[in-house]
């Protein structure tokens, strides 16, 4: 089978079968290609065992800033001998010529006897044509030089003295081809190109994942003959709390589990039919003084039940399967199992089919569409449903039972100061928790965070 | 929900000839979750509704019928006495008039027990009791009092040594120093009068609502209790009293009856209740055709007396069963005593047609149209905070919608536009490969009598080239091409955009929004580190009208 190369690939090849041991650099120089080209072809080439890539480490030295200034003007010491060569000087002369190189400049001519002092001069007493240090200055220029092409004992003096030589490790790459490789034989003529490589990732644009969980929720309520009703997340008491039979001295309303929001007071809740019968029926039951202030306070709604509760008062159906979808609000701390603000469904029944083992049967027929086949129900408690059951999931990555959906018939004492005559059977619960299930997450609060590595990444459930 | 943390091995002990398996199997059907579990100790989560279950002792009760080991109401076996009277003095009427009581002879009491009446109290006080507002128990030492006692009221210098505390100190700094007391001092008003109940000797017993006296404490040498419960109402002060009186009786005390005069007040009748129920309801309602035999019987497994009458069935519930209402809740029980794993679901398709709402579809097809322009849809809370509606972007603050007391905050007010949200999202991504567009659609709020809920839609896209044209040809062309609707730009200003990049949303002669190029202030705000543009517009006006 002949082999598909890429255009950088294969240059590469061609250069190598000329010139058979070469640095990257090289390679950039007689292939024209750009040093990230060389990168990526070699590392090709190199998984597919078609080039051996050497890395050798070498020493290298270059001039300091006071190698360079030694470069340009001689060293502190050559300086100082030039400026004596035409007759002795005074120590304060010198020391103005030389400026801040005077000291090591005295110091080491002093030491190797170059100079004498008599009474208060200077004088020259020997004048080396080559000084050491400067045979290896003039060597290094302004290259980086292999410590090898360096005589040593040369060198080891600049070294000792501050910014004259900076030493470096670099690491060469030496390129040669495998033997098999130089068997190849490199065609342009079939215009193949390398369809195994790997390619860039591209993101794909899309609808956000809980929103598909919340789509996919919708149309299953559909499809079992439920049709969705929308409402206000703003809700006067009277409809989130009222309505439903939970009393207004009830520790459920008050504010750390409830949002009111500050100062604001519904002028018209209900009709005053609504207003009397349900006020009566929590006047008898719960003994309290009502206070239709109380039912005036706006909340941010905590759950969609308002929604369909007011529904059903408003239209009285003697037949209906409807529902409610959207976001819902507890004042909780957030934390990797609670959001202050998440979704939630809640659909009815009215009519004939409503019984409890109705319900129990369209539930197991949801879970089956959403994938959930080990189910069992337990029974529970729910202030306006009676009786009350919630489901229980089997999840098999956790490896437990996990409660999800909630279900139960309204009680006669929501229904009826609201006309409505028929029973109502109402399930439904959070949809962050199936959510969390399909995606396999351990922490809710990844949903609204808009991490793009996520949301770009998140394979879409169907 | 309430927790209450219990031993297999009581259970066990107070329930019968049972396994832990069989208890551990049947709590759920009796609606108590098991919340974790550790070897012998169990923790179980009950309903508010049944403050019963909060001990082992009510536990057991519902076990027993569950299991059939004993089933059918229990009964409150109470000797009559008149060795035990409270005399309620005129003055309570208009603080906390109602006060009842009851005698719990030779019982055993050890640490456990004390901490289960503890919890027993504290799940009362906080459901029927509506945080001690409505009524509120004291459980006292009886022989530690003399009879009879008096409930009167006295004022805020009325001095004695209150539970826990080893000095005399008066009602005052008990209100104002002790935690109880801070707690619930606001129940008594601006009274100078306080409620007080005294013994023959005027010793206090208790201060109601809010600390009994330390003399009476309940500790593992008490045999002979007494309880009494005060409050707003009788019929609940009643209620809550026969929990304890069902209770005590189950953990082996010896109940005598405590006599009550003055005012409306009386000796505590722990009156059953009857309701009739048509076996018909029950059928109807779970969708089975049980024989009246076996509603009866599954009526007894719940604890509760019945018998035929005619074509009804006659139920007796005792008193401490106040959270049934109404034969809907008798339907609740039958479906208990028969097992709800009893219980199999069946499916009949509907007779209905379902239909999504009209608002979601065409939100669904802005999604969709978005997505084809390669905008990634986000999806932010409509409560946030100030720092990411006002603070970073420049906006001024309009009415501010907030909410009050919220435990989060970065929650703790309503958007009134979505589009700071999305550039706070770009802040927290700004790692991340470019170009980001971002869009949402979601609730907007304003004050207007209350509130006006809109929904509002939202795009942005950053990257360096990102320019004003690159903005407007996206928007024209969703509305264009996905609604058939025509839009005009006319310039405009505003805090977030940059001046002279910035137009108004015109559609029909209306102005539905904003878009432009984002202020370079704003993005050095959020350290955003290339050019912005975006729009955001409000699609109730115009959007849903046009289906």
């Amino acid at each position: 089978m002949s082999q598909v190369f890429h255009d950088i690939e294969k240059k590469i090849i061609s250069s190598l079968k000329n010139n058979p041991k070469q640095t990257p650099a090289s390679l950039e120089e007689s292939t024209n290609l750009s040093s990230d080209q060389i990168r990526r072809g070699i590392e090709w080439l190199k998984h597919k065992e078609l080039a051996i890539v050497d890395e050798s480490k070498t020493s290298v030295v270059s001039l300091g800033k006071n190698g360079i200034e030694s470069l340009q003007k001689g060293l502190p010491e050559r300086r100082l001998l030039n400026f004596l060569k035409d007759g002795p000087k005074k120590l304060s002369e010198i020391q103005k010529d030389l400026g801040y190189i005077f000291g090591p400049a005295m110091g080491l001519a002093r030491k190797n006897n170059w100079i004498k002092s008599s009474s208060e001069k200077i004088s020259l007493q020997n004048f080396p044509s080559e000084l050491p240090g400067e045979k290896t200055i003039k060597k290094i220029g302004n290259e980086k030089i292999s410590i090898n092409e360096i005589d040593k004992n040369d060198l080891l003096g600049l070294l000792k003295r501050p910014d004259f030589i900076i030493e470096d490790v670099i690491t060469t790459k030496e390129i040669t081809l495998t033997d098999s490789a130089k068997l190849l034989e490199i065609s342009n003529a079939s215009g193949a190109i390398d369809v195994e490589a790997k390619v860039p990732q591209v993101f794909v644009a899309r609808t956000h994942p809980l929103k598909d969980t919340i789509d996919e929720i919708r149309e299953i309520f559909v499809t079992l003959g439920f049709s969705e009703i929308i409402g206000n997340m703003t809700q006067s008491s009277f409809w989130n709390f009222d309505a439903l039979f939970t009393p207004q001295d009830h520790p459920a309303r008050e504010l750390q589990d409830t949002f009111y929001l500050d100062g604001i007071s519904a002028k018209k809740i209900a009709n005053s039919e609504q207003i009397k019968k349900v006020s009566e029926s929590h006047k008898k039951n719960w003994r309290y003084h009502w206070d239709v202030n109380e039912a005036r306070k706006m909340v941010l709604r905590t759950h969609t039940t308002c929604v369909t509760i007011k529904h059903l008062a408003d239209n009285k159906p003697d037949e209906a399967r409807v529902f409610s979808l959207g976001r819902v609000f507890r004042n909780e701390k957030v934390s990797y199992k609670h959001l202050v603000e998440f979704n939630q469904i809640e659909g009815v029944v009215v009519g004939k089919d409503a019984t409890l083992r109705n319900l129990m049967g369209i539930q197991r027929e949801f879970y089956k569409r959403i994938g959930i086949t080990k189910i069992k129900f337990w029974p529970t408690f729910f202030p306006y449903t009676e009786p009350s059951l919630q489901t229980m999931v089997y999840n098999e990555r956790l490896g437990k039972w996990i409660e999800l959906f909630g279900m139960g018939i309204f009680r006669p004492e929501v229904t009826k100061p609201l006309g409505i005559s028929k029973p109502v059977l109402a399930w439904g619960g959070g949809i962050e928790r199936i959510a969390m299930l399909k995606y396999e997450l351990d922490d809710v609060r990844e949903f609204y965070n808009n991490n793009l590595n996520w949301l770009r990444s998140t394979t879409k459930c169907q | 929900m309430p927790v209450v943390e219990l031993s297999y091995s009581n259970l066990q002990k107070l329930v019968g000839k049972v396994t832990k398996k069989q208890i551990s199997d049947s709590l759920p059907f009796l609606g108590l979750d098991i919340e974790s579990e550790d070897k012998d100790l169990v923790r179980i989560e009950y309903s508010p509704n049944r403050p019963d279950y909060s001990t082992s002792f009510g536990i057991a009760l519902g076990l027993q019928g569950l299991l059939e080991i004993k089933s059918g109401a229990i009964k409150l076996n109470i000797k009559k006495s008149h060795k035990y009277k409270i005399s309620v003095k005129p003055s309570v009427s208009k603080i906390r008039p109602f006060v009842t009581g009851i005698i719990a002879k030779n019982g055993k009491i050890d640490d456990k027990i004390i901490k289960q009446f503890m919890t027993m109290q504290e799940d009362l006080h906080f459901g029927i009791g509506r945080k001690r507002k409505k009524s509120s128990i004291g459980m006292h030492d009886l022989d530690k009092i003399t009879f009879p006692l008096v409930y009167t009221t006295t004022n805020r210098n009325h001095k004695f040594v209150p539970l826990n505390s080893d000095s005399e100190i008066s009602v005052s700094e008990i209100l104002n120093t002790i935690n109880v007391g801070k707690e619930y001092g606001s129940l008594l008003g601006n009274s100078s009068q306080i409620p007080i109940i005294l013994d023959a000797n005027q010793k206090t017993v208790s201060f109601p609502p809010i600390i009994n006296a330390n003399v009476t404490t309940v500790t593992t040498k008490t045999k002979n209790l007494f309880v009494e419960v005060t409050g707003i109402n009788k019929e609940d002060a009643e209620d809550m009293l026969s929990v304890i009186a069902t209770i005590l009786q189950s953990a082996g005390f010896t109940l005598e009856n405590v006599q009550i005069f003055g005012l409306k007040n009386s000796s505590p009748k722990f009156k059953e209740k009857k309701i009739s129920i048509d076996p018909n309801l029950a059928n109807q309602t779970l969708g089975l055709e049980l024989s009246m035999s076996k509603i009866i019987s599954s009526l007894k497994k719940s604890r509760l007396n019945a018998v035929t009458k005619g074509k009804n069935i006659i139920c007796t519930i005792p008193a401490y069963r106040f959270d049934i209402f109404g034969p809907m809740d008798l339907v609740e029980e039958i479906a208990l005593g028969y097992g709800i794993q009893n219980l199999e679901p069946i499916f009949s398709p509907s007779q209905t047609i379902g239909q999504t709402n009209s608002v979601s579809n065409k939100l669904k097809s802005l999604d969709q149209i978005m997505i084809g322009l390669g905008y990634l849809e986000a999806l932010n809370s409509s409560l946030t905070s100030k720092r990411v509606l006002y603070d970073v972007t420049g906006r001024g603050p309009s009415k501010i919608l907030s909410v009050l007391d919220s435990k989060s905050q970065e929650h703790t007010i309503l958007r009134n536009s979505i589009l700071p949200g999305l550039l706070e999202n770009l802040s927290r991504n700004i790692h991340e490969s470019y170009p980001q567009k971002l869009f949402e659609t979601g609730n907007v709020f304003s004050l207007n009598d209350p509130i006006s809920e809109k929904i509002n839609f939202s795009g942005i896209s950053t990257h360096k080239d990102a320019n004003f044209t690159e903005i407007k040809s996206i928007l024209q062309s969703a509305l264009k091409i996905g609604f058939g609707i025509d839009l005009e730009t006319k310039t405009f200003s505003d805090p977030l955009f940059e001046e002279g990049r910035c137009a108004t949303v015109v559609v029909d002669g209306k102005h539905v929004g904003v878009i432009g190029e984002l202020s370079s202030k704003v993005i050095e705000n959020y350290k955003i580190q290339s050019k912005v543009v975006g729009f955001e517009i409000s699609l109730s006006d115009f959007f849903f009208k046009s289906f």
